[in-house]
């Protein structure tokens, strides 16, 4: 007899980042089935969900009224850094978690979040230090106008500088906009050896399409000698950005089609392999541990180690693969695998920029 | 003043939690430990080796003076108040105690961050105003010099305009500042021909 577990929800399912959260979503729910047909797993996942439809003064209440209408203590959900912010403190009083299955900019450790896919160690400055290396440390810094824009390029300005490169420009739009002209203009007087995008949604696609067509008037804005960068970009968006998409590079622990893990090939895109990952860590903290879901995340951490969860219990943060991919004929090619590294959300160990984890066993 | 934040390397960085074992302490180490720091924990008395410690997170609530081995008010590292009672005198304590950034308690979840950063940008300030104001006074101090070595020249006949450029060219010769060859040319009390001559 399966434990009935209710697992929170929340992912908005239209709005300009909907192809993140549909990806992110799909990989819970797959877990979800797999988890609920395992023989082996006492719990069965019950889907608690609510779409905030992209307004972002829609997070809190409806994670309060997850966590309040439904026994369910944690929530996978979340795209954007401001919306997991605005739910961190609904959490903080309910003693309940948020796993949180998208890149972000790091500098954060909640108690009540658990953080599944990459921070910057995980993701800009290994991507950065290979950049140098292959096309120089002049860079033109973009944006979208919130928190994930204005860190990852305050950290990328600094590690720029620090390397003795040059920030050619660093510009934001505000989200869904549509006004990428300028930006385009500034590129193309200032042409930097690359261009770092933070933007996202629609603003990100239009601005990657017409920079494909600054690249056939001039041949220097191309992916051979100025290359588009990226730290969220993954499959899940190249439908919607077609043909331009060809040379964009980005950073992340998996791309559709690669061998990492036991599953080779597995996942559409990295999103939904948090996803999927984040759904299979929870349910073996609660397998065979009846009560255990109403427990702490900390507390659920606290009896396992590193090497068991994948999650360290300090930061609650997990070990990933760090890969480099460009796209090639519409799919990601992995270019530089620096293996597996521990996420670091305040730099402790450094800006070196790939460090190796310390062996752990793989968790399947 | 435009402050850059360089998001600095904070592990392995020492903190003392001046507080009694209390909740709010459990959930500041654990936000100190997630950012990288090595904290520890003492109550009510600090040991020697706090004078070596990074940042010092104390009770406002019930911290007094005597607690601090530095001269009052100014301590060597960055200073964060643990504030639970907002009353105008125990705000004042933490502020002359040298209090760089505070903290509200209870603690939760957040805070800790933000806390270090503000406290040690307002140290870093705080070392720096002190710096210049040193060295401004000491130079307040030479200036006094300066004017008793040129009216010393003075008296020996010279004008103001002939002491001061003699001054200068001692200063040069010596390979000093120029307010230190007034001091030199004070402290021989013997005037310029003195000097001049011992130097011959």
């Amino acid at each position: 007899m399966k434990r009935r577990i209710d697992l929170g929800l929340l992912y908005s399912r239209y709005g300009s980042y909907s192809l993140m959260s549909e990806a992110c979503r799909t990989g819970v729910l797959t877990a979800v089935a797999e988890v609920n047909g395992d023989p082996a797993m006492d719990i069965r996942f019950v889907p608690v969900e609510r779409d905030p439809g992209g307004n972002i003064d829609r997070y809190a209440p409806l994670c309060d009224e997850i966590l309040n209408e439904s026994g369910a203590r944690h929530v996978l959900g979340c795209v954007t850094s401001w919306s997991r912010k605005e739910v961190i403190p609904t959490l903080e009083r309910a003693r309940a978690t948020l796993w949180y299955v998208v890149p972000y900019e790091g500098f954060e450790a909640s108690d009540h979040v658990v953080y599944t896919h990459a921070c910057p160690n995980q993701h800009l400055l290994p991507l950065l230090g290979w950049t140098f290396g292959q096309y120089g440390k002049r860079g033109y810094l973009t944006g979208s106008n919130y928190i994930w824009g204005w860190e990852m390029n305050r950290l990328a300005r600094e590690v720029i500088t620090e390397a003795g490169g040059e920030v050619m420009g660093e510009r934001y739009l505000p989200i869904g906009s549509t006004d990428i002209r300028r930006m385009i203009e500034e590129i193309r007087a200032a042409r930097p050896d690359f261009i770092l995008n933070n933007l996202i949604g629609q603003t990100q696609y239009l601005f990657l399409q017409a920079y494909a067509d600054l690249g056939r008037e001039d041949p220097h804005f191309g992916p051979a000698t100025c290359p588009i960068l990226s730290c969220n970009l993954t499959e899940c968006e190249l439908p919607a950005i077609g043909p331009a998409a060809e040379g964009l590079i980005a950073a992340g622990p998996y791309f559709r089609g690669g061998t990492d893990g036991a599953q080779p090939g597995r996942f559409g895109s990295s999103h939904e392999a948090a996803g999927h990952a984040a759904v299979w860590m929870l349910a073996r903290l609660l397998n065979q541990q009846p009560g255990a879901e109403t427990l702490p995340v900390s507390a659920l951490l606290a009896n396992h180690g590193t090497a068991e969860t994948g999650i360290d219990p300090r930061t609650h943060h997990t070990v990933l693969p760090v890969l480099i991919g460009q796209v090639h004929d519409g799919r990601f090619k992995v270019r530089k695998d620096f293996g597996r590294v521990a996420g670091d959300p305040y730099l402790t160990r450094g800006r070196d920029h790939a460090m190796a984890a310390p062996k752990l066993r793989v968790a399947k | 003043m435009k402050r850059r934040i360089r998001s600095q390397n904070l592990g392995g960085a020492r903190a003392i939690v001046l507080h009694r074992p209390h909740p709010t302490v459990q959930a500041l180490e654990r936000q100190l430990g997630a950012i990288g720091l090595v904290v520890e924990q003492h109550w009510p008395d600090l040991p020697p080796s706090a004078i070596a410690a990074d940042f010092i997170f104390f009770d406002a609530d019930l911290g007094h003076d005597q607690q601090f081995p530095w001269e009052d008010g100014n301590p060597p590292m960055p200073m964060i108040a643990l504030i639970g009672s907002e009353a105008p005198g125990r705000i004042e304590w933490a502020l002359n105690a040298g209090a760089d950034a505070q903290l509200l308690k209870p603690v939760g979840d957040g805070g800790a961050f933000s806390a270090l950063l503000t406290a040690r940008a307002a140290f870093e300030a705080r070392q720096a105003l002190a710096d210049e104001i040193e060295a401004l006074r000491r130079r307040l101090d030479q200036r006094q010099t300066v004017v008793r070595a040129v009216a010393m020249m003075m008296s020996l006949g010279k004008t103001e305009d002939e002491a001061y450029g003699q001054l200068r060219q001692m200063a040069m010769a010596w390979r000093i500042s120029f307010e230190a060859a007034a001091e030199r040319l004070v402290a021989a009390q013997g005037g310029p021909r003195a000097v001049d001559a011992a130097d011959d």
